[in-house]
């Protein structure tokens, strides 16, 4: 499927410290933040994080209190919604029920008067784009979930906007839809090249899709980064849990040392850290995937941090097996592993959980007092 | 067990004679329309169309006809366009008297239209505007216009404002978006208001009695005046006329609905 629309470089966003106020709650909090030319930029966050009243902003549905959009170099923070020349998609389509799919995705064009031969093929071009050719004289109603969002995105990307928003897009569809229009969403942004917002609270979406993601957390940006940067090293506490499943250890950090204040074991860190401020407590993140599994007789690299425990259970997830391992102090580890490696994990099996230093990262302890007592007991599970 | 056949039999005997009492003025007047007596008898003893004769003949009650019709026209335009613009402000609306504003714009249904009409006398006999055309529309709309604000305005808040929102963001001016997109999809809404409003000044007796005179009268006040001067049966048929064409425009408005309802679903 070779799209027709013109390939352009995209445009920039430049959001300027805008905050936005209801009623004595910030939503969204001196928040300045650049989306590069032709990238795709999501804006992760949880219910009531600021991220979807940003998106508005941006769209121009909402007025910041203060600070600047632009979009392109041009300052459009006083330019009303429909002289913004940006595409956006809604999670709930929000298609115009009275008319067809063709007088949908026409609609945006009529509005620019663009002459008839010249929508009549536009439209055809945007709706093979989504797959959707055939169904042009449906109506919304007509149509399920996941067509109504392609024709939405048909609608979107038919003016060719400068930027495309989306908010939630996926949100109301369910799993496997979910996982075929990411793609879909993919190649579009790589055929169209224009530059894509999306919003999202999914964290595995937010990875799938992004070239950046902006962690966003009561209204202000406690990260951004590449969907590497994020995962591999979280700046904080929060990010290393919103973003995949992560075993933490709260304590103090010294240099290339951490002491985990349940157990007291000391840990070796990688050199370095990620240069976050350790003042107000720490936390020491090992992802699953890093911590391995040996009878506890077997011999060990020296540079391993190891912590031995009991197999509590053992989850077949189809291409490897989730283990958990419950530690003398009451916590338990979680792991993945093959389902092809040397040891057979079996509940009750003493082991040595063991990872690279290398692996540990350091972070600031920053979800408060009240979480931090019980760390492990519940965080090590965080993909909600 | 025994009890909810009960229940279910007391309440089907109840609905049966609410409906009943809701149409029995239908028995009554249609067979004294086609009565041959020249009174006002029932039931009828001999049958004719001699009524219907006499209304087409009689030049009062067509010119009646005419300007009642003329006025509903013209209140059903106005009205429907207040009374839309009315439902945008009191749902849309955001300033600080906007409960007052939704009161005053519901009172004329409130206000006893006796005292309606009198007020209204008072004042127009000053002005001019008493068995004029003008005159009667200016009541009839300000009575009307609560009937085309209450459709519009529920219409108004079920409907998806996001609509509006995409609306703009795909170029169209709150204006254009009002007019492409949410006055299309309210539209089953205002038409019902329009139907309202034109059956409301249509049907007017009570204000009409005050603005009435020689030199211009509507077809309800002719009929009062009908009835309370000289038993005439001419106004049993005028009022089967009333009926059918009252019920001709219902049910073309609920054709007019499945239709749509059916286009949007299934198309």
């Amino acid at each position: 499927m070779q799209s027709q629309l013109s390939r352009d470089a995209g445009t920039s966003i430049d959001i300027r410290n805008v905050v936005k106020r209801y009623k004595g709650q910030t939503a969204v909090d001196d928040v300045t933040l650049s989306v590069e030319a032709g990238e795709f930029l999501t804006l992760l966050g949880a219910s009531g994080s600021g991220k979807s009243t940003l998106l508005n902003i941006v769209a121009g549905f909402i007025t910041a209190d203060a600070g600047r959009i632009e979009v392109g170099g041009r300052d459009l923070t006083t330019v009303p919604p429909h002289r913004r020349d940006l595409g956006m998609v809604f999670q709930h389509y929000a298609l115009f029920p009275h008319m067809t799919v063709w007088q949908n995705v026409a609609f945006p064009l009529k509005r620019r008067r663009v002459a008839k031969a010249q929508i009549a093929s536009r439209v055809r071009q945007a709706l093979e784009v989504v797959e959707l050719g055939h169904l042009a004289e449906r109506r919304p109603a007509q149509l399920s979930g996941g067509q109504q969002q392609r024709v939405a995105l048909a609608r979107a990307i038919v003016f060719e906007p400068q930027a495309l928003l989306m908010d939630e897009p996926l949100g109301a569809l369910d799993k496997r839809l979910r996982e075929q229009l990411q793609l879909e969403i993919k190649r579009l942004h790589h055929e169209l090249g224009t530059t894509f917002v999306f919003v999202t609270h999914d964290q595995e979406e937010a990875l799938a899709m992004s070239d950046r993601i902006a962690l966003l957390r009561d209204g202000r940006v406690v990260q951004i980064g590449s969907p590497q940067d994020l995962y591999d090293r979280p700046a904080s506490r929060y990010a290393a849990e919103f973003l995949g499943e992560s075993n933490l250890f709260t304590g103090r950090c010294d240099g290339r040392t951490f002491v985990d204040e349940r157990s007291g074991a000391a840990f070796t860190v990688a050199a370095g850290g990620n240069g976050v401020e350790l003042r107000n407590g720490s936390a020491l993140v090992v992802r699953p995937e890093h911590v391995m599994l040996a009878a506890d007789d077997a011999p060990l690299p020296a540079d391993h941090n190891t912590l031995d425990g009991l197999i509590r259970d053992v989850t077949y997830l189809g291409s490897g097996l989730r283990v958990e391992v419950a530690l003398p102090d009451g916590r338990h580890l979680v792991t993945r592993t093959g389902t092809r490696s040397g040891l057979r994990p079996q509940p009750g099996l003493p082991v040595v959980a063991h990872w690279h230093a290398e692996h540990a990262v350091v972070v600031a302890d920053d979800t408060g007092a009240a979480v931090s007592a019980t760390v492990s007991e519940t965080a090590s599970t965080v993909a909600a | 067990m025994r009890s909810r056949i009960l229940v279910r039999a007391a309440l089907a005997a109840l609905a049966t004679l609410t409906g009943i009492y809701l149409i029995a003025p239908v028995f009554f007047v249609v067979p004294t329309a086609f009565n041959d007596s020249p009174f006002l008898a029932f039931p009828p003893e001999t049958w004719s169309l001699r009524w219907f004769g006499a209304y087409f003949a009689d030049a009062t009650w067509i010119a009646s006809t005419l300007n009642s019709i003329k006025i509903g026209l013209l209140v059903t335009v106005l009205s429907s366009v207040l009374g839309t613009l009315a439902a945008l402000a009191m749902v849309r609306g955001r300033y600080p008297v906007r409960a007052a504003v939704g009161g005053l714009v519901l009172a004329p249904i409130l206000v006893p239209y006796v005292i309606v009409g009198l007020a209204v006398y008072a004042a127009f006999l000053r002005l001019g505007l008493t068995q004029t055309t003008l005159g009667f529309v200016l009541v009839h709309t300000a009575l009307a216009v609560p009937f085309v604000v209450i459709n519009v305005s529920s219409a108004l808040y079920s409907y998806d404002r996001r609509l509006d929102l995409a609306a703009m963001n795909l170029g169209a001016s709150p204006l254009t978006a009002f007019a492409r997109v949410t006055l299309p999809i309210i539209a089953p809404s205002v038409a019902a208001g329009a139907l309202f409003a034109f059956i409301t000044s249509f049907d007017e007796v009570v204000t009409s009695i005050f603005l009435a005179g020689p030199d211009m009268t509507t077809l309800p006040v002719q009929m009062w005046s009908g009835v309370r001067v000289q038993i005439d049966p001419t106004v049993a048929a005028v009022s089967t006329l009333l009926l059918l064409i009252t019920l001709s425009l219902f049910a073309c408005a609920g054709l007019a609905r499945a239709l749509r309802n059916r286009r949007l679903n299934r198309g």
